[in-house]
């Protein structure tokens, strides 16, 4: 496991709780210990993101559904980009839309990458212990400024 | 005022009409007017004539008193030269007299009269000079002295001048006569002009009247025509709207439904793996302590559980399976269309040769009958139905027979009709409008499939702007019919905006 990975928070942005927690179950499951840390509004999210009591400095991932019930994804993940401090972090939008054009917004607005989470549910297992696996391996820059 | 076309013509034409009646009695009237002048002038100069005649007359007899009174007075013959040569014309005279008289309308007996009291005077001339030509002089003298001849005289002078008064008379007539054709002429063109005045009048009112109605007919008409087409364009448009809406609909609703299904999946998975916990501990418990595990456990952990979990797990892929082929459509029906030439023959070969393994594998015949035409349309949409077509006449062969499918082009009612001819199992006649509705099936359920197939060759074949149609015998064979246009109707509408996903509750 790398080093400086472990340090890395996750932050899902998930409105669905059961799907928060067959996302954490699997990632787990493909080791990845990561700290997760499950917000399941836009409103919450924004909060947490760029609220007052923000902290700076440790590396962030974060794992962002489209289609929540207060706010679209897409204005988190553009806000997310338009942060001095936030634009490194990696996106990783995971959700259930796979619009041609809502893809390419996502990819144009800057996310890492954009996860279909397939219906059927070992697809869907299977793609987010890849998923895991491959948080495990990547390098996560810190925030700070 | 409304006229109708033939109101207005036979309107038009009876003034028109009347009005060249007017103007044709005004020609009349002017040519007899011209006559009237003409004959006028003509009688004037009569009456010159007349007046000269009568003249020559008086002169002729004066001339032959002058000869008697001479010869009486000289008794030289040679005075008597003029009362001869006036004897000799004084007939001529008269008869012409007559004539221009008669001739001028005057009476006749006037001129017997004159006649008689000019031979009367002749008569007397003649005694005396007779008298005189004997010698008795004093005689011859006493006849002229009896007065006689000079009261003769005065009456000849007198009846003359009737002559010339009466002639004067007939004249002033004919003038006042002539004045008063004028006049009546005059006011005849006057209340001619006037009554063509007031048929042109009229006439120019029925036109502007007919004019003015045609117009504004016209003006309603295109009032009627753009407010029709405002009226398509709004039910159209209302139309676009509402199958964009059934589209967003679809799109969201099986997005939004796919989000629990993967729940109700995934815990299910979670409960499988954890019963396997559990039976481990049941099989220990059965091992090491028999009396702890009872029947009901052994049947719950054993049966109950993995039977609930598998209906659980077949239904919910089922319903996978339903909404995916939901968003699949609506996915379908936001694709664009883009018309381009297809040519049939290579793309139903194509088709043909993808499909060489099942049709071998059911021991079949795929033939196509050329001529096969090239159409203005989608490209894959055409091979989607087409695919479909076949794929289900390959899928629902007898196995009876051997299987035969046969593909053919022809014209019907302006369109493009193919047939997909089969002799495979047949679709019974309740079921031939089902089997386009979506989740429908007809016939033994033992072939895969989720009913969507048909329902997407139908809607793909209107927005095409054609159709499909199905004659079909239970048994027998079935003939899917795909009609299409020449060409791609135009402006395909805009279905390939995505619904806004974001502005949509999760």
């Amino acid at each position: 496991m790398n080093v400086s990975a472990q340090a890395v928070t996750i932050v899902m942005i998930e409105d669905d709780d059961g799907h928060a927690r067959l996302i954490e179950k699997n990632l787990k499951r493909a080791g990845v210990y990561n700290d997760v840390l499950h917000l399941n509004s836009g409103t919450a999210a924004v909060n947490h993101l760029f609220g007052p009591q923000r902290q700076g400095g440790a590396p962030v991932l974060v794992l962002l559904d489209l289609n929540l019930p207060d706010m679209s994804g897409i204005d988190i993940l553009a806000r997310l980009k338009a942060d001095a401090e936030l634009r490194l972090a990696p996106v990783i939008v995971l959700t259930t839309t796979d619009d041609d054009r809502e893809i390419r917004r996502c990819y144009e607005l800057g996310c890492s990458v954009y996860i279909t989470k397939p219906v059927n549910y070992e697809t869907f297992a299977q793609a987010v212990r890849q998923l895991g696996l491959f948080l495990a391996v990547i390098q996560v820059p810190p925030t700070a400024p | 005022m409304t006229w109708t076309q033939a109101a207005f013509g036979r309107i038009t034409l009876g003034l028109t009409a009347l009005g060249l009646v007017i103007l044709l009695a005004l020609g009349v009237g002017l040519v007899w007017l011209v006559q009237e002048t003409r004959s006028y002038a003509s009688a004037v100069v009569a009456t010159q004539q007349i007046r000269v005649t009568a003249g020559e007359v008086l002169s002729s007899l004066q001339d032959a008193e002058t000869g008697q009174r001479g010869f009486l007075l000289t008794d030289d013959p040679s005075y008597l030269a003029p009362y001869i040569a006036a004897r000799a014309q004084l007939p001529q005279e008269l008869d012409r007299l007559a004539a221009q008289v008669t001739a001028d309308g005057g009476q006749l007996p006037p001129q017997i009269e004159l006649r008689g009291t000019i031979e009367a005077k002749l008569a007397e001339l003649q005694q005396s000079l007779e008298l005189a030509e004997a010698g008795d002089r004093e005689a011859a003298l006493a006849v002229v002295r009896g007065g006689r001849g000079q009261i003769l005289m005065d009456q000849v002078r007198n009846q003359i001048a009737g002559v010339e008064q009466r002639t004067a008379i007939r004249q002033q007539q004919r003038s006042a006569n002539l004045e008063g054709a004028g006049q009546l002429l005059m006011y005849g063109a006057i209340l001619g002009l006037l009554l063509i005045a007031l048929v042109s009048f009229g006439t120019l009112r029925a036109a502007r009247s007919y004019t003015r109605d045609l117009e504004a007919a016209q003006a309603a008409l295109q009032r009627a025509n753009s407010s029709l087409e405002q009226r398509v364009a709004t039910r159209t448009g209302s139309l676009m709207a509402a199958n964009e809406e059934i589209q967003r609909f679809a799109y969201i609703v099986s997005h939004d439904l796919r989000a629990p299904l993967v729940n109700v999946m995934g815990f299910t998975q979670e409960l499988e793996t954890a019963i396997v916990a559990v039976r481990g501990l049941m099989e220990r418990a059965e091992a090491e302590a028999p009396a702890l595990v009872t029947q009901d456990v052994r049947e719950a952990v054993r049966e109950d559980i993995p039977e609930a979990i598998g209906f659980i797990r077949s239904s919910t892929n089922r319903m996978d399976r339903l909404i995916g082929a939901i968003l699949a459509l609506s996915r379908e029906g936001r694709r664009r269309l883009v018309a381009e030439p297809v040519p049939l023959q290579p793309l139903l070969e194509g088709l043909s040769n993808s499909l060489q393994h099942q049709l071998d594998a059911a021991g079949a015949e795929l033939r196509l009958q050329p001529p096969f035409p090239t159409l203005q349309t989608d490209r894959l949409a055409l091979e989607q139905i087409l695919g479909n077509l076949l794929d289900n006449a390959v899928k629902y062969l007898d196995p009876a027979r051997p299987g035969r499918i046969m593909v053919r082009a022809r014209r019907e009612s302006g369109l493009h009709a193919l047939d997909v001819v089969d002799n495979g199992r047949g679709i019974a006649e309740r079921d031939h409008a089902r089997v386009f509705e979506l989740f429908r099936r007809s016939g033994p359920q033992d072939k895969p499939g989720e009913g969507i197939g048909l329902a997407h060759v139908r809607a793909l074949a209107r927005r095409m702007g054609g159709d499909i149609r199905l004659a079909s015998r239970l048994g027998e064979g079935s003939v899917f019919t795909l009609l299409l246009p020449d060409a791609l109707p135009a402006p395909d509408t805009d279905m390939a905006n995505a619904p806004q996903l974001e502005d949509q509750p999760a």
